[in-house]
């Protein structure tokens, strides 16, 4: 009988095929197994680029002749640089209105289609809007720049035909960001949207059933119910178009090529110009590095601010 | 009377209490407006180009636009596609073969460290999590001159790895990952360790199968994102050869724009179909994971 007790002492060992390891060892070299790829991948073109950019920014580097110490001068340029806060003040506006522009209309959309509707109107509707979201912003961009030609452009006809004049949407300095502005407008607020009513159709029912017991109406019931409780989607959204918008790039890179002059140059595009036209890798990695500074502290300070507007149920 | 108050008759009388005020009919006249009117805005100019790219090039410039196609001079596809100077269809399967490669590889890596970083315990795993977390807040902006530089180093600048490498993994995905399978219950894993599953069964035959939602969520935005990629090919390629669509499109606009509206057009319609049809089959899953994940195109 004991002799039979003895091998089921041994499923251990049977378990553990090499002998001396532990069970927490080998799941210990599992766990690393597991996560090498990824993190190799994340050391080689995250952690790597973020530790080369931080040194790029103390080197004069034209990546034809090796890279020479620069000291503070990369740093010290940008305070004098009055072209990039002129191309910050495009970034910002352009930041801003398409941030705001794509949330109120992203909300409003997504409270107009939480509605009953017959299922194909619906099906129809979020199909015709959220399908530019999946469209290649470059191409679309190209689309975009026929259609808003001055002379023989789709959109000057369309406004000639309730009799307003032609814009020169590309080729003015004051129109040219509010263009580049529309057709973000055009290709995000669908993605909105969905962020939206994703988070309407979060908020339980009864909540609405109470309201109306209470005699609230359509707006009573907007402000006190969806409101706060559409406020940690809100919160979301906001974050990451604000995020998305500040580095806008293939979008006006296109449409507008930054013109006339500087008037709708973005900073990516910026930085961009300054990098691989220019060749002024580390000027290009300082005023990056600003970009990523601006990034954070705009995040930090809306996680911040959040407490005062967004309430968890 | 008494028959008709069962509990089904309840909502019936609530919604009748509910009188429609004459603000709120207009507040939802408004919306309905806002909805059909943007709808209207959204798919204009797709149907404009889709109308346009098949108006013989001669009039493609005409006005009034057209918003359904009038003509169908097809020759402008065989144009671009048959087109002496480029081969067009080459950057179909160039953008096909970088994106399929990117979402698999994606879809490899990020399940594997989700597995590691959600299920198993090693020294050392919150602080490398900590890692992904952290780089979530980096911009892409600013790794992209560091990523150039080791691109060019690494000789591999005007080929596919240069697209290929930099996205073989993705902080977001490892995070959406690690949550979903930090959430699935712990008896199961459990049972499938008394049965005899090791590590690696227990990641490909039992987490997996149970991902589905999210792993396709994040197939279907990685491939999106690589398809409509334009910066990476911007930088990285210089041969027509090795072109993808976007960055094949903006070149083309430069050269034949002015003269032919149509041909550039239809060359945009090709390059965006398959996203049409994909979006037409996978619309459901499509907008569900735009939700859960936070990604767009």
């Amino acid at each position: 009988m004991t002799s039979t007790a003895l091998p089921d002492d041994g499923i251990d060992r049977q378990a553990n095929p090499q002998k001396g390891t532990t069970l927490a060892q080998r799941e210990a070299w599992a766990g690393y197994l597991f996560a090498t790829p990824a993190l190799l991948g994340l050391l080689a073109f995250t952690v790597l680029p973020i530790g080369a950019s931080l040194v790029l920014i103390f080197l004069h580097y034209d990546l034809l002749t090796p890279p020479k110490w620069a000291g503070v001068e990369n740093v010290t340029r940008l305070t004098t640089d009055s072209r990039m806060f002129k191309i910050y003040w495009n970034s910002l506006r352009l930041t801003v209105g398409a941030t705001f522009l794509n949330n109120v209309l992203g909300l409003l959309l997504a409270v107009g289609l939480n509605r009953a509707m017959p299922w194909g109107l619906r099906y129809l509707l979020r199909t015709s809007i959220f399908f530019p979201v999946m469209t290649t912003t470059a191409s679309l961009a190209v689309v975009w720049r026929f259609l808003l030609t001055q002379d023989r452009g789709v959109v000057n006809f369309l406004i000639g035909q309730i009799g307003l004049d032609p814009v020169p949407w590309l080729s003015s300095s004051a129109w040219a960001l509010v263009s580049a502005m529309i057709y973000d407008v055009w290709k995000a607020c669908g993605y909105l949207m969905v962020i939206y009513l994703a988070g309407l159709q979060g908020i339980p029912a009864v909540y609405y059933e109470a309201a109306r017991i209470d005699g609230a109406g359509f707006w009573q019931q907007f402000r006190n119910v969806t409101l706060p409780l559409i406020s940690p989607t809100a919160f979301f959204a906001i974050v990451i178009s604000l995020i998305g918008a500040f580095q806008i790039f293939d979008n006006v890179y296109v449409l507008t090529e930054g013109g006339p002059g500087d008037a709708s140059r973005v900073i990516a595009m910026y930085i961009y110009e300054k990098a691989f036209r220019g060749f002024e890798m580390g000027y290009a990695s300082a005023v990056s590095f600003t970009l990523f500074v601006i990034l954070i502290t705009l995040t930090l300070l809306q996680f911040l601010g959040a407490r005062r507007w967004v309430h968890y149920e | 009377m008494a028959t008709t108050t069962g509990p089904a008759a309840e909502p019936v009388t609530i919604r009748r209490t509910y009188r429609k005020s004459a603000w709120l009919r207009l507040g939802e006249a408004l919306l309905w407006l806002l909805l059909i009117g943007v709808a209207i805005i959204e798919i204009a100019p797709i149907s404009w180009m889709f109308s346009t790219s098949l108006r013989d090039p001669k009039n493609s410039f005409d006005l009034p636009p057209d918003f359904w196609p009038t003509a169908l001079h097809w020759q402008n596809y065989l144009a671009v596609i048959n087109s002496p100077d480029i081969e067009f269809m080459l950057f179909f399967w160039n953008s096909l073969k970088i994106a399929l490669i990117v979402t698999a590889a994606q879809l490899l890596t990020c399940s594997m460290a989700g597995y590691a970083f959600g299920r198993l315990r090693f020294f050392g795993r919150d602080i490398l999590f900590g890692l992904f977390l952290a780089s979530l807040m980096v911009p892409a902006t600013v790794t992209l001159i560091p990523s150039f530089i080791i691109i060019r180093s690494l000789d591999l600048m005007n080929t596919h790895w240069a697209l290929i490498l930099p996205s073989v993994t993705s902080a977001f995905g490892v995070f959406l990952l690690r949550q979903h399978f930090k959430s699935l219950p712990e008896e199961l894993l459990d049972a499938a360790k008394i049965d005899g599953a090791g590590y690696f069964r227990v990641y490909w035959q039992i987490l997996l199968p149970l991902t589905g939602p999210a792993l396709s969520a994040l197939g279907i935005f990685t491939f999106l994102a690589s398809w409509n990629n334009f910066v990476g090919p911007l930088l990285f390629l210089r041969d027509w050869d090795k072109f993808t669509f976007p960055i094949a499109i903006a070149t083309i606009r430069g050269y034949m724009g002015s003269g032919n509206q149509s041909e550039v057009l239809a060359g945009i319609m090709i390059s965006i179909f398959p996203l049409l049809v994909f979006f037409l089959l996978a619309q459901r899953w499509i907008v569900q994971g735009a939700a859960i994940t936070g990604l767009k195109g």
